[in-house]
């Protein structure tokens, strides 16, 4: 830690750890009800097990990237934060935002709309805290003059993920048109803004933990952030087929989200390469796991499942199956919750002094049940997916039948969740076996990273 | 290339991207209304649509594909099933399914009866939307046997050629089939299909009765004490059942309610009199 504001990032992980731990709980639970038969039919339904679950998971990443942005920007803009009071206001409203929304879901409060079940007051509180963090990040940045690529990058993120939470408010008559919308958040986000986000933890994390060179870096953040765009802006048509739109939307939607796994791959290589040219010089191995881990399984998740059901044509027979849910999974956890863990893994050892900078032996079980779970979880839901949508979609067997006939695959998948749990269980006990010790720290990492450079380049 | 250039590269490329991705979406609202029939959407299918969001049905079910995965896709289900039997499933599914048998069921929603009528109004104004005829095939809620396939052997061998929008097993049709033929195509085809309640295999009852060997028992139905229509011949019997299905109903819980079967009665109207002799034909040759 360089600058002791950084300390409030703590309590923002030690949020997201708790929610990630609770999310699996409501996953598990939704898993077994497809096994069936459901004792808790009138009191933990499928549908209030699922909202919490994927609810959970929004509110604990997005706990995440506040987190660390709140313990990057001091970094970059080399400052103390703006407010550290704020940033506990905020963490709080956050909180209690979260606690009410799962609590009032047990009662079916919420809009039934996919994902944006949040009630209006909590929409509205999801707004303010967003805007509180923004100004505190803003004035920090404004204060120290110094404002870094990487830093903006991010920022763009976070400001774009915000702005596009305001389709999430408005509601239309037609239900169709209301879909349409509905794509302009959740598509936008993970397909579009939060890469942003992705991009620019992972720059920075590139450029500590290789001690690669910042304009090279920074130069190839931008090139990926178009690629994002250019593909992922109009790919948004791919969640079009089938609403109830103009038929253009077909093969454009088609083309282009199939070149979004282009960024990705980019990303991955940018990842690779950096790693490869600079050495691995940072004594924390374990945060470097994750940050490879995490461009290498968006690339699998996002990337490859996603380019596999992305073609109108095969979207037609895959289209709202268990094929959805598995490259749902594999992405949203190689994106957006292997990044966190990243930031986690890489701030921690200065934050808990007590622990080894290379990673703990738990902390490295934790990640190799981890990814080598949510893969056997990835497979499980994709030959369930298969199956449903042969059974199902190709020969004409009822809905119910074909469930029956995949039950061995919702078998797997149990299995294979509690072995992912198992690793998420390690990495959450591993985060807080060891005291938070708010101490200042010398700059060793930077004066690391020149030494790599030298090294690098000899 | 320099920061710079790649940095203008990232702006120019969003934008322009962002850019056309506005115009097609102005281009679309000039075309929502007439894709998705908005002149149709009345206040009793805007509250219907608030009646689905208000108990959360999408995350359990999918409509036009998009929700949770634990329940049937609801995007046609109003051309699968009457209005009087989504009533009737509305104010208690576990009168229609058994949960022992296909491990899940839906729990009661304790919906009043306006908003069942409205959520119904609203299901069908969605199973009418223009969405590039997605599902490309029916997506049924049960049935255990492949539609289509249940040929004899003769018509199995005929199969070998089939068309891309059947199923497997099926044929192609065409209008110089013998009527039976032609009436076993339209059993899967017409709309509400009745194999989304009907099997032909033996004594898969799902939403409606198996008709496995109905030409027969026709004439056992009409020949009972408790018979209540008019028919006198098991061709009649089965016109009758089409055209008017409340004319007699088969005893059964998820049958009927109050005498009135949950049968559609929209295949008088909507049916031309060859469709409908076709289908009695089929179905007087499954004795
Ligand atoms: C907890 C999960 C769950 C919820 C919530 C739910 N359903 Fe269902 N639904 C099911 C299941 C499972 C089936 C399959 C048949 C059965 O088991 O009853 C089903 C079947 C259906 C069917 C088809 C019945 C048939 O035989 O054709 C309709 C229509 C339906 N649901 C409508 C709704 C509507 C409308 C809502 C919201 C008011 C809703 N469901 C909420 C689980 C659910
Ligand atoms: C929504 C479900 C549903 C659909 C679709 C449906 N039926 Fe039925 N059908 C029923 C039910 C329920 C019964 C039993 C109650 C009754 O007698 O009307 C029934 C009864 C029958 C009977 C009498 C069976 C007997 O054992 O006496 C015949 C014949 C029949 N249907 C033919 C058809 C044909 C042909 C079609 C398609 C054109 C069709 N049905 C579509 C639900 C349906
Ligand atoms: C990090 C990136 C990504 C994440 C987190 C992600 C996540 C998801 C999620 C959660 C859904 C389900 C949404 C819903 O139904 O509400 C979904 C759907 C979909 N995704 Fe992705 N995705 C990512 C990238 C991609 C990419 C790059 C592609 C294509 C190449 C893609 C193609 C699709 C398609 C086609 C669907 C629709 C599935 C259907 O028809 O049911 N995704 N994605
Ligand atoms: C113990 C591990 C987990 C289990 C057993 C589990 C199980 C489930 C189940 C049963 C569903 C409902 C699918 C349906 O609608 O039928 C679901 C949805 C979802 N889960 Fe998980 N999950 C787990 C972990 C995770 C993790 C770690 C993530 C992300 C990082 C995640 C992200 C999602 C998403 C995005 C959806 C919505 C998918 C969609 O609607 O297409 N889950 N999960
Ligand atoms: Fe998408």
């Amino acid at each position: 830690m360089r600058y002791r504001s950084q300390e409030v990032a703590y309590w923002y992980f030690a949020v997201a750890m708790l929610l990630f731990g609770l999310q699996l709980v409501f996953g598990l639970l939704a898993a077994t009800k497809y096994l069936g038969p459901d004792p808790l039919l009138y009191i933990l339904p499928f549908d209030v097990a699922k909202v919490i679950h994927t609810n959970l998971l929004i509110v604990w990443v997005l706990t995440g990237f506040m987190g660390a942005t709140y313990w990057m920007v001091p970094d970059e803009s080399r400052t103390e934060l703006y407010s550290v009071k704020l940033a506990y206001a905020q963490l709080g409203l956050w909180v209690l935002m979260g606690v009410t929304a799962v609590i009032g879901y047990f009662f079916r409060y919420g809009t039934g709309n996919k994902l944006l079940e949040q009630p209006l007051p909590h929409k509205i509180a999801i707004v303010v805290v967003m805007l509180m963090f923004l100004y505190n990040i803003g004035m920090t940045i404004r204060k120290s003059g110094r404002f870094t690529t990487t830093e903006g990058v991010l920022l763009g993120g976070l400001g774009l993920a915000a702005v596009l939470y305001v389709p999430a408010l408005l509601e239309f008559e037609n239900y169709s048109i209301s879909i349409f919308y509905r794509w302009w958040t959740i598509h936008l986000w993970v397909e579009g803004v939060w890469e942003m986000i992705q991009g620019g933890f992972l720059a920075y994390l590139l450029i500590r933990l290789s001690g690669a060179d910042r304009e090279v870096m920074e130069k190839w953040l931008y090139v990926i952030v178009g690629l994002v765009f250019i593909a992922g802006i109009i790919g948004t048509a791919h969640h079009y087929y089938w609403v109830g739109v103009p038929s253009y939307w077909l093969p454009i939607g088609g083309i282009f989200s199939a070149l979004e796994p282009l960024a990705l791959l980019g990303m991955a290589v940018y990842a690779y390469t950096a790693m490869r040219r600079a050495g691995l010089s940072h004594p924390n191995t374990l945060a470097l796991h994750w940050t490879l881990g995490s461009a290498v399984f968006t690339l699998f998740g996002a990337g490859v499942l996603g380019l596999a059901h992305t073609w109108p044509s095969v979207n037609k027979w895959t289209h709202g199956t268990l094929i959805t849910a598995m490259h749902g999974h594999a992405a949203f956890y190689g994106a957006y919750a292997m990044i966190v863990m990243a930031m986690i893994t890489y701030a921690l050892p200065s934050i808990t002094p007590g622990r080894r900078e290379g990673g703990t032996a738990l902390g490295y079980w934790a990640f190799w049940l981890q990814v080598g779970g949510m893969f056997g979880m990835t497979m499980a839901f994709a030959a369930a997916g298969i199956g449903q949508v042969y059974l199902e979609r190709i020969l004409g067997l009822g809905y119910l039948d074909a469930q029956l006939k995949i039950q061995v695959h919702f078998l797997m998948l149990l299995a294979t969740a509690t072995v992912f749990s198992t690793g998420v269980g390690m990495f959450v006990w591993d985060f807080f076996r060891f005291r938070p010790k708010f101490e200042l720290a010398a700059d060793a990492d930077d004066a690391r990273a020149a030494n790599a450079i030298a090294a690098g380049s000899a | 290339m320099n920061k710079k250039q790649t940095r203008f590269f990232a702006f120019a490329a969003s934008g322009v991207a962002a850019l056309a991705f506005i115009g097609m979406t102005l281009h679309s609202h000039t075309r929502f209304g007439e894709l998705t029939n908005a002149q149709n959407i009345t206040p009793a299918v805007v509250h219907g649509k608030d009646v689905w969001h208000k108990y959360n049905c999408i995350n359990c079910h999918t409509l036009f594909g998009e929700g949770a995965y634990y329940a049937p896709d609801l995007t046609k289900i109003t051309q699968h099933r009457g209005a009087a039997y989504l009533q009737a499933y509305m104010r208690d599914p576990s009168k229609f399914y058994d949960e022992n048998r296909h491990r899940r069921l839906m729990p009661k929603q304790d919906l009043s009866e306006q908003e069942i009528t409205d959520l119904i109004l609203f299901l069908d104004w969605v199973s009418k939307v223009d969405n590039q005829n997605w599902p490309p095939r029916p997506i049924l809620v049960v049935g255990a046997s492949i539609p289509g396939s249940d040929f004899s052997a003769q018509q199995q061998t005929a199969n070998a050629i089939q068309g891309g929008a059947q199923p497997p097993g099926a044929r192609p049709v065409n209008p110089d089939l013998n009527p039976i033929a032609l009436g076993q195509a339209l059993f899967r085809k017409v709309a509400p299909a009745c194999v989304a309640c009907h099997s032909v295999a033996d004594g898969v009852n799902m939403a409606g009765p198996s008709l496995a060997g109905i030409g027969a028992r026709a004439k056992e139905r009409i020949a009972a004490a408790e018979y209540t229509g008019q028919a006198k011949d098991a061709a009649a019997y089965i016109r009758e059942s089409i055209e008017k299905p409340s004319a007699y109903v088969v005893p059964g819980a998820m049958y009927s309610a109050n005498g009135q079967s949950f049968m559609p009665t929209t295949y008088a109207k909507d049916l031309k009199p060859e469709q409908i002799e076709q289908l009695v034909a089929y179905l007087s040759s499954l004795e």
